[in-house]
């Protein structure tokens, strides 16, 4: 390596390396940054040397040893060139193909290619062989990471040969220091490190500054756990750091650089020496550079595990050698900072952006970003989503589109929850705040912070009261203790989380925890104590149903705080049933008592056994052996083995029973009715339909629910005394007020009948029917055939079912049209897959905009507009948006739709919100009126049998405790369980793969209503159910009546 | 110079503090103060093999509190201290910064990505295999023989 002696031999050697540069020769570009590495990299970039030197195409074939590429989680990377052809989780035996057919034959090895990951009941993605057509780096702007897919960091001729140090050159020779404050100034660029502060402003209050010797530092203590952008930037492209703190010293006038960097990160460490020791061979470092004026030099110094160093004022007296404790400020580092000189500080990444700024000139980089916010900001996106990593785009880019475009959103189909902005320092946002730009102001108004870049994606299976427990306790031991409010403040605040997480926290701890959080804020000195209650106070403002279901329910509805819960599968069952219970009584052939146990939680367990969609097995911990067990096929069994069990029904004296009025024989309603009875009381149900059920009967066709099964659940409730009363209407021959005159209490489980309109011309008229109407008809027996075409409008459960009922009646052709894609139906997959089977046609992505009459008005087809896929909403779902120009017309003599169900509300009945629904407490479900409480679908809209059997039991709870409010309640089904199974903890799990319900051949379907699944048999059943790994054993729970 | 002391000696046992005190004319409680601040200072000898595990949001949050509950409980010590066969070193770390491969454990200089409770119970079998069934603790034995698949 020669010497630079002037700029006119660094631009000649920049002239040479260019010249020389092939960029058509082929190359293989292996990231070899920490992630890459830990993925086995070091044995692929071997195997591909060898492998390269064996084909005697060694001389022909680069192979650059680049830095980290960001998308971490798919490593080892290699890129291929000049096709420009990325290969994810590459491992040592792919080595011979890619050099074989890639790197030889320019044919891509497809295995190797990336696709975007299955979810449930979505197959994986189309294949995405060029890097730059690949969603996670499609949307991005790699201005500062772009050069770590090309150079080697331990090269300094790669760097210099892509237009490094011409910024340092100009820099020296074309501009004078005060110009490039005012550069960087203009450009807009603002502390990258967390506190955004303008960095120009802060060169400049340095410069002006008074001081014999003036220093820079970097800032290279990346702390935040969930942030690795700054490793990612020292490792695979030093250089830009160095270059942006030469010119940094250069425009303050300082001599001398450090760069303060965690001793965690030995490779960026290493990294650095390297290019320090490169950069001085050259001349880039040390006394008259390129032959200038000044003079500058940089040394590393390794930090030793302390996060609060990360803040300036510590992490200066941490250079010094003493504790990291922070000081006042004024005086600020700016006029008065390492060893009492005027310093700068700025962070990995803000160095790392100001040779672009000098390059390409102020206007250039505002050019990208927001008003305030300028330029591109790297986050590490990591926690739940799909593709992790490192990724840098523009300030202002949605949180959504980061989560959903970049990241390829959650995994595993879950439903997001929150985004943790800013690490330990920041705040949790809901799904209400995705639609917010990433800047620095959007972020701090909403109580989190942009912080250092990291953003962590949680789903359902995160507690976001054990998630502020977390880093309350990782503050509390980082800080330094000067301060009482931090020191003693954070360790209260941990405590009483503690207490919360156990079952041991009221409704006094949550208002103990904002105020804490209020006074740390306040009382300390520095960054880490003002900022650590966010996460804290943000996840009280967004979650805050979450910490009162701890506090006033013992329950963690997420499934994570162990003493709140006893396995993950009842945790998420919204009846909470006893599923290990039930299962083990199984496995041992004791079906009777297995019933029992469930009735304790659940009255209707045919019905469920047969349309549940179990969110259980979604929680079953087996699978993180196999596959998770088939909790409801094991149930469906158990039913179907068992007629009748025998429940309690406890004797009231007199002057404690009362007379309850129940509103709909639907799941709510008699789920409610049977506990109520169970108590003692009174309880008659008016229905307004002929029979009993709800949408379970006249929703529900029978092929999925055999009407023998639904009338075995009906005689479960009325053998314990409830009374029916049918053909009778809330609204018609009966009021509410006068009900509520009748009884002591009344609970309205009416449900969703009415049904949402098309909106469009032609609707009204012969041949455009309600889904909901449809099915109603046929099961009452008023439609028995059904002739021509039909096409059925929309994509939830209704539609499935109106769908293959029309098949059923003898429609020539069914077709079913859906604004959005398969993959976004809100229905069980299954349910497609049998749809299709059946013969059920599916149109994609279209939306009804006409129904065509002929001239006598009859129905003759239906007009629709294709759709494309736009931005994302607030549910994760993309946005339908019309396509100009884009109409087809299917022909059909029966339109029905299933677009949406409303509640149809009793006049004089309780308030509402303003989506229709009934307003109620969502612990007692009481309504604001007096005595009236309501669930089911009229609460929630339209939702599953299994909620509205929860709230049904809640509300029975509820309405005991409102009726006799002097007796202490106590519900026999909630006594402690004595469950005698037997279990050997240390006995390895069974290892029998799991086994689905059979189901009927689709040629045996199609024109009848027999029951399409069928039942596992003994031998089976007991298989099934021994593969539960019984997470409940041993495990003793908070009482939930002790509340 | 305390960072020196460790890289050479493995940790940094009173005496070399008391040393470097005297060399610096400093009280050795300054010392002392400094060296207790930082959590990358160890008092006690370290393991044969040490396992740093993260404990970082990314980590967290799939799983890595699980496994260093299980490593405590699988060698019988909290984090921060050695087996008293002096084989294996527990500590945690706030975070390592390879955050896309959560859970994250690093073993030696090795860095392990997507972790389990299962594959670190593999690990344990794996060092204790070397040193030989006389010398292993009674904890180790029985996870190795009771873990899943």
């Amino acid at each position: 390596m020669t010497r630079l002696a002037d700029r006119a031999k660094l631009e000649d050697l920049r002239g040479r390396l260019v010249s020389a540069f092939d960029a058509d020769k082929r190359r293989l570009f292996v990231c070899m940054g920490t992630g890459c590495r830990a993925c086995g990299g070091d044995e692929v970039l071997d195997g591909l040397e060898g492998a390269l030197k064996g084909a005697g195409l060694d001389e022909q074939v680069e192979v650059v040893k680049t830095g980290c590429r960001g998308f971490c989680e798919n490593g080892a990377l290699v890129t291929a060139q000049p096709s420009g052809t990325l290969y994810c989780r590459v491992g040592r035996d792919d080595v011979d193909d890619i050099v074989a057919k890639t790197v030889a034959r320019g044919e891509v090895v497809e295995h190797l290619v990336y696709r975007a990951p299955a979810g449930i009941g979505v197959p994986s993605g189309p294949v995405v062989p060029r890097e730059k057509d690949i969603p996670f780096y499609r949307h991005q702007q790699r201005i500062v990471l772009g050069m770590n897919d090309r150079i080697d960091p331990t090269r300094i001729e790669d760097y210099i040969r892509e237009g490094g140090y011409a910024g340092l050159a100009k820099a020296l020779f074309d501009m004078e220091p005060e110009g490039i404050i005012d550069e960087v100034s203009r450009s807009g660029l603002r502390g990258r490190g967390g506190g955004g502060f303008p960095t120009g402003r802060k060169w400049m209050f340095c410069r002006a500054a008074e001081g014999d010797a003036k220093y820079v530092i970097c800032n290279a203590d990346e702390g935040d756990p969930g942030a690795f952008m700054d490793r990612s930037l020292l490792e695979g492209n030093p250089h830009a750091v160095l270059e942006g703190m030469a010119i940094g010293a250069r425009a303050i006038g300082a001599r001398q650089g450090y760069i303060y960097i965690r001793a965690e990160y030995p490779l960026a460490i290493e990294r650095l020496r390297i290019a320090i020791e490169q950069m001085r061979a050259c001349g880039l470092l040390g006394d008259n550079i390129l032959g200038s004026d000044f003079s500058f030099d940089i040394v590393i110094k390794e930090g030793a595990g302390a996060f609060v160093c990360g803040e300036e004022t510590a992490l200066i007296a941490s250079i010094e050698g003493s504790r990291g404790m922070p000081t006042s400020r004024p005086p600020f580092p700016a006029v008065k900072g390492l060893y009492g000189k005027p310093t700068n500080i700025n962070n990995v990444e803000t160095w790392g952006n100001v040779p672009h700024i000098v390059n390409r000139g102020a206007e250039v980089y505002a050019a990208l970003g927001t008003e305030d916010s300028k330029g591109t900001k790297i986050f590490s996106l990591v926690g739940q989503v799909n593709n992790t990593g490192l990724v840098e785009v523009p300030m202002g880019m949605t949180l959504r589109q980061l989560v959903y475009e970049v990241g390829g959103g959650i995994k595993n189909g879950r439903q997001f929850k929150a985004v943790q902005s800013g690490g330990p320092s920041g705040g949790c946002l809901p799904v209400e705040m995705m639609h917010l730009p990433i800047d620095y102001e959007s972020l701090a108004d909403a109580g989190a912070i942009m912080g250092s870049g990291g953003l962590v994606v949680m789903d359902e299976t995160t507690c976001m009261v054990d998630l502020a427990r977390y880093f309350v306790t990782f503050t509390q031991n980082e800080s330094c203790g000067k301060c009482v409010p931090c020191r003693l403040g954070t360790q209260q605040m941990r405590m009483i989380l503690d207490d919360i997480c156990e079952g041991h926290g009221t409704e006094e701890s949550i208002t103990q925890l904002e105020r804490l959080g209020e006074s740390v804020r306040m009382g300390s000195l520095c960054g880490l104590g003002q900022t650590a209650p966010n996460p804290v106070l943000t996840t009280i403002k967004y979650f805050r149903d979450e910490y009162l279901a701890h506090v006033r329910e013992k329950r963690c509805p997420a499934g994570v705080c162990e003493k709140l819960f006893v396995a993950t599968c009842s945790n998420r069952c919204p009846s909470d049933v006893d599923i290990p219970a039930y299962l083990s009584l199984i496995a041992e052939g004791r079906a009777e008592e297995a019933l029992r146990s469930h009735m304790d939680r659940n009255p209707l367990p045919s019905v469920c056994a047969r349309v549940c969609p179990h969110p259980c097995e979604m929680r079953c911990r087996r699978e993180t052996m196999d596959r998770p067990v088939a909790i409801r096929a094991v149930k469906r069994f158990m039913v179907d083995a068992v007629d009748r069990v025998e429940v309690s029904v406890e004797t009231r004296p007199e002057e404690e029973r009362r007379r309850v009025a129940v509103i709909g024989a639907g799941p709510a309603g008699l789920t409610a009715a049977f506990y109520l009875r169970r108590l003692g009381h009174e309880v008659t149900v008016y229905e307004a339909m002929p029979e009993a059920g709800g949408m379970l009967r006249y929703g529900i066709p029978s092929y999925r629910l055999p009407r023998e099964e639904l009338e075995r659940d009906i005689a479960r409730i009325t053998d314990v005394g409830v009374n029916i009363v049918y053909d009778t209407a809330i609204g018609k021959q009966l009021s509410l007020s006068r009900l509520r005159k009748q009884y002591d209490a009344v609970f309205l489980g009416s449900g969703a009948w009415a049904d949402a309109t098309m909106g469009v011309p032609g609707e009204k008229g012969a041949g455009v029917a309600s889904g909901i109407e449809f099915l109603k008809l046929v099961e009452i027996g008023q439609m028995e055939r059904l002739a021509g075409n039909v096409v059925i409008v929309g994509g939830g459960n209704t539609a499935m079912d109106a769908a293959r009922t029309a098949l059923r009646l003898g429609a020539s052709s069914v077709t079913v049209v859906y604004r959005r894609t398969r993959e976004e139906m809100p229905v069980e997959p299954d349910e497609v897959t049998e749809a299709l089977e059946e013969g059920v046609k599916f149109e994609f992505l279209v939306a009804p905009v006409e129904i065509l009459r002929d001239r006598r008005k009859s129905l003759s087809g239906i007009r629709l507009q294709r759709m494309r896929l736009g931005e994302f909403d607030s549910g994760g779902r993309r946005r339908p948006i019309p396509i100009e120009d884009g109409f087809v017309e299917i022909p059909a003599a029966h339109v029905i739709r299933a677009i949406g169900q409303n509640p149809i509300l009793p006049r004089g009945g309780p308030p509402v919100s303003n989506r229709g629904r009934i307003v109620v407490d969502q612990f007692t479900l009481a309504t604001e009126t007096e005595g009236v409480f309501s669930g089911g679908d009229a609460v929630l809209g339209p939702a599953t049998a299994i909620e509205a059997i929860a709230h049904g039991r809640r509300a029975a709870e509820a309405i005991e405790r409102y009726l006799c409010p002097d007796r202490a309640a106590r519900f026999p089904w909630n006594a402690p369980r004595t469950l005698d199974t037997a279990f050997d903890p240390s006995a390895p799990p069974a290892n029998t793969p799991r086994r689905e319900a059979p189901k009927l051949d689709p040629a045996m379907r199609r024109n009848n209503f027999v029951e399409v699944e069928l039942t596992l048999s003994p031998e089976q059943a007991r298989l099934e159910a021994g593969r539960c790994l019984r997470c409940d054993f041993g495990k003793l729970l908070v009482s939930r009546d002790e509340v | 110079m305390l960072q020196a002391a460790q890289t050479s000696l493995g940790y940094l046992p009173a005496d070399a503090m008391r040393a470097i005190a005297q060399h610096l004319m400093m009280p050795p409680a300054s010392v002392e103060g400094v060296a207790s601040f930082y959590a990358q200072f160890r008092f006690n000898k370290p393991g044969r093999h040490r396992i740093t595990i993260c404990t970082g949001t990314a980590c967290y949050v799939r799983g890595s509190g699980a496994i260093l509950g299980d490593l405590q409980t699988d060698l019988g010590i909290p984090s921060g201290q050695t087996t008293a066969d002096g084989e294996v070193s527990l500590e945690s770390v706030s975070c390592f910064g390879a955050c896309a491969l959560a859970p994250v454990v690093v073993l030696d200089d090795k860095v392990l990505r997507q972790q389990t409770s299962d594959g670190m119970k593999k690990v344990l079998q794996d060092i204790y295999a070397e040193v030989g069934p006389g010398e292993s603790c009674g904890t180790c034995a029985s996870a190795s023989e009771g873990g899943g698949k």
